[in-house]
């Protein structure tokens, strides 16, 4: 079940949050571990299987990591069986999903896969000790706001929550607040773009206008996306006491690639910085050494993000260009602002392409297309969509930068009259959002397959 | 104290909306679409899409959000509203060009019916609004071109079976009230033009435009194009009916589905309940029915086999002054059991009569 549907936001919403509300502290957690097993098996309770499968297998090598911790080189072993069996289970999982019809996705599966084995890794590096109550455990891999797409905690951080945390009505008004903001975000501006992008996705020739509104409408729809459910995820923790990172940070303008990054899904590559790169590639090693492994870094990133090549090339091109970046253009770009915000859009646009594009022969038409080899400047669905949604999209836009967000926040203080149209606005943006799931096309799937 | 107050008033407002949403969509429960699970459905997905297709199209407040929505898009840019092309006289349907048949395989149906039963037989496609308009949509609008399709379809058609060309006859009368604004059918007068081409081709002197007395039904008609965008900021439709003081008279209307005993309607072609319900163009020809035969006190040994689309509904009623039976096919219900549906040999004459898109939806 997905957290931007009606089945959700308007059935089990409510039940999740008054139930929680009036249930007795000790009952709480275990409440909340029955709530995420009821989102992750909807609709086929089989699928409650991987996770399962996952926690059994997660808890018995956590204890075993802690029994080994002085014996490295099998306490080693164990853990790079782990990784490999786990991301064989996941890659197994998206290739049967893109073979197979009617194969029942058991999403969140990438998102918990990682969970786990940062947890294990956690233990591996000493991190934190090994879990003692599977319930506490559970509850970590499968809390069910993060279900797609994070934001990704740490176990230590999210335990401490798990034993003591506050409930209070600031919290719950706070995180019903931030809920609402991210249902918008999510249904209000990434359906639309999404509705956009696949309108202008059409198998003839594009224009160059029809090819840059598609990337553009792409980008946006993925970064509304996943943002918007972030913060869903975000509000969520809040009404139940917990506080969970943010996930984007405003990347668009940014002045570089690697600031853009450094905004983008931030609690992704923190995990792969930490558990990856950090941990492999560590500081001691040659210089070159560590530069190869921010590339694989990102490339592996990239094939987190979907089992296509083309989204394992976005990683390593991504990561060239972090090294392009640090290697030779940072010292120019730091001095100019507007041509390293343009460099990043116009860059990054190109990359996003590769995302979408079926194969690297649709790649390569878009790209043709985008600098002006393809059917022309513009061409009538082009011209109709842009006049349609130029509005909608400087919109989009503005919402993604910091301007908005400084100007969000000065508004949101405490005062009189913020009392009166906070609320307020916050009804009106959860009305507009159930008015847009109910106007949409019926949600059927995310873009990711996470 | 006051940070307390502003959080105190947010969850009551979140309450108070999912209070009116909820209590809206138990009040407004319809039992018989709710999903029923089963075991199976519970456990291949079924159920919880079908959930989340009840919630969506009977949540509380349904239109009253739904217009929130589709009218905000109308303000920020969007034309369009579910596909349908919002104009200030009228809601035009965006027209398709993907998946239509090849106009060899559009031919075929009619060109198949000819071969094997060598009934004299006239064809008509009937264009779209959205063709006969084409100017006024949004600026740079995308829409499938019909005129020409049709012209190739006509092209492909075996050159016993006659043709009526109702783009040219409905484009030069379009500045009359040919198509409804707010519904994909043509008005009963636009039927009546074309239906002086067509029984022209087939024999017949049609019945002048004077000898009919037209009378008002309603005023206030919404159409489909109504019921799909909810938008009402354009001019409701007028409902006409046509008779006729000393014409053919309706003696029997049976109406058959699947192989039931058929439905006597006695001599009611109109269906004078739909007035009253959201889809008054039932008014012309009732329920849908996959065989309708309607007998007339002519004698004039004429019978027509009419295979239609809901065009045809308003068309039926001028076609009864000059035979003494219509059977009526309704190609949108049979599909590809067209032919097993009357026996030809009974008939003197065949139609058919379809709207380009719903032509192109039958055959695709």
């Amino acid at each position: 079940m997905y957290l931007s549907s009606f089945t959700f936001t308007v059935v089990l919403l409510p039940v999740v949050l008054l139930c929680y509300y009036f249930l007795p502290e000790r009952c709480k957690n275990g409440f909340l571990l029955l709530c995420s097993l009821l989102v992750y098996g909807w609709g086929n309770p089989a699928r409650l299987l991987y996770p399962a499968a996952f926690l059994c297998f997660d808890y018995a090598v956590g204890l075993l990591l802690e029994r080994w911790k002085q014996r490295k080189a099998p306490a080693a072993a164990v853990l790079a069986f782990s990784v490999v069996l786990q991301a064989f289970v996941l890659i197994q999982v998206r290739y049967a999903e893109q073979v197979k019809t009617n194969f029942l996705f058991p999403f969140g599966i990438a998102v918990y896969t990682l969970l786990g084995l940062g947890y294990l890794i956690g233990i591996y590096r000493s991190r934190h000790a090994a879990e003692t109550d599977p319930q506490k455990l559970a509850l970590y891999l499968l809390f069910f706001p993060v279900l797609y797409a994070g934001p990704l905690t740490d176990y230590a951080e999210f335990r401490k929550q798990l034993t003591s945390r506050q409930r209070s009505l600031a919290g719950l008004s706070e995180g019903l607040a931030t809920f609402i903001r991210g249902l918008a975000l999510k249904v209000v501006l990434a359906d639309t773009f999404r509705y956009v992008f696949r309108e202008l996705r059409q198998p003839a020739e594009m224009s160059m206008l029809t090819a840059w509104l598609t990337t553009l409408a792409f980008s946006m729809y993925l970064y509304f996306e996943l943002f918007g459910y972030a913060e869903m995820a975000r509000g969520l923790g809040k009404c139940f006491g917990f506080s969970l990172p943010e996930n984007f940070s405003q990347p668009f303008f940014a002045p570089s690639v690697t600031a853009y990054l450094q905004r983008w899904n931030m609690t992704l590559s923190l995990w792969f910085q930490k558990n990856f790169r950090h941990f492999l590639f560590h500081e001691r090693r040659s210089r070159g050494f560590r530069y190869l492994g921010l590339v694989l870094m990102w490339g592996l990133i990239g094939a987190w993000y979907g089992s296509k090549p083309q989204f394992l090339l976005w990683g390593i091109t991504i990561g060239l260009l972090l090294l392009l970046e640090r290697l030779v253009l940072s010292s120019f770009i730091r001095k100019r602002y507007v041509i390293g915000m343009l460099y990043t859009g116009i860059v990054l646009q190109f990359a996003w392409v590769l995302l979408f594009a079926e194969n690297m022969a649709d790649a390569a038409q878009i790209w043709r297309a985008m600098l002006g080899f393809g059917n022309g400047i513009a061409d009538q669905y082009g011209v109709y969509f842009f006049t349609s949604y130029i509005a909608l999209l400087l919109l989009g836009l503005y919402i993604a930068t910091d301007l908005f967000r400084n100007i969000t926040e000065r508004l949101m203080r405490p005062g009189k009259l913020q009392a009166v149209w906070k609320p307020l606005i916050h009804g009106g943006l959860l009305l507009f959002s159930l008015a847009s799931m109910l106007y949409g096309e019926r949600v059927t799937g995310l873009f990711l397959k996470l | 104290m006051q940070e307390n107050r502003e959080h105190r008033r947010m969850v009551l407002v979140v309450v108070l909306i999912y209070l009116v949403i909820l209590a809206g969509t138990a009040r407004a429960f319809v039992p018989s679409a709710f999903p029923k699970p089963t075991i199976k459905t519970m456990f291949n997905g079924v159920w919880a899409l079908q959930l989340e297709s009840y919630l969506q199209e009977h949540l509380g407040a349904h239109d009253v959000l739904f217009q929130l929505k589709s009218r905000t898009d109308l303000l920020v840019g969007e034309k369009m509203i579910h596909g349908v092309y919002v104009t200030d006289e009228r809601l035009l349907e965006k027209l398709l060009a993907e998946d239509v048949p090849s106009a060899a395989e559009a031919a075929a149906p009619v060109n198949t019916f000819y071969t094997e039963t060598g009934l004299p037989t006239c064809f008509v496609l009937v264009p779209s609004a959205s063709e006969i308009y084409e100017t006024t949509l949004p600026a740079n609008a995308v829409n499938a071109e019909q005129s020409t399709r049709i012209q190739q379809i006509y092209s492909e058609m075996h050159s016993g079976i006659r043709c009526v060309d109702a783009y040219n006859v409905l484009s030069s009368m379009k500045e009359d009230y040919i198509y409804y604004r707010t519904d994909t059918h043509w008005t009963n007068y636009g039927a009546y033009c074309v239906y002086q081409s067509a029984i022209q081709k087939m024999g017949f002197t049609p019945v002048p435009y004077q000898r009919y007395v037209i009378s008002h039904l309603s005023t206030e008609f919404r159409g489909d194009l109504y019921a799909r965008t909810l938008y009402d900021g354009v001019k409701a439709d007028v409902l006409d009916l046509y008779s006729i003081e000393d014409g053919a008279e309706i003696t029997e209307v049976l109406a058959y589905n699947g192989d039931s005993v058929p439905q006597d309607r006695s001599t009611m072609l109109y269906n004078e309940s739909a007035l009253e319900s959201d889809d008054m163009y039932r008014f012309y020809l009732g329920n849908p029915a996959e065989r309708l035969i309607i007998r007339t006190n002519l004698d004039n040994g004429k019978k027509l086999l009419l295979y239609k689309d809901g065009f045809a509904d308003c068309m039926v009623p001028f076609l009864l002054q000059h035979y003494s039976e219509i059977c009526v096919v309704d190609l949108e219900l049979v599909g590809e059991d067209y032919l097993t549906m009357a026996d030809p040999s009974e008939y003197t004459q065949a139609l058919f009569l379809c709207s380009m898109s719903s032509w192109d939806a039958l055959w695709g």
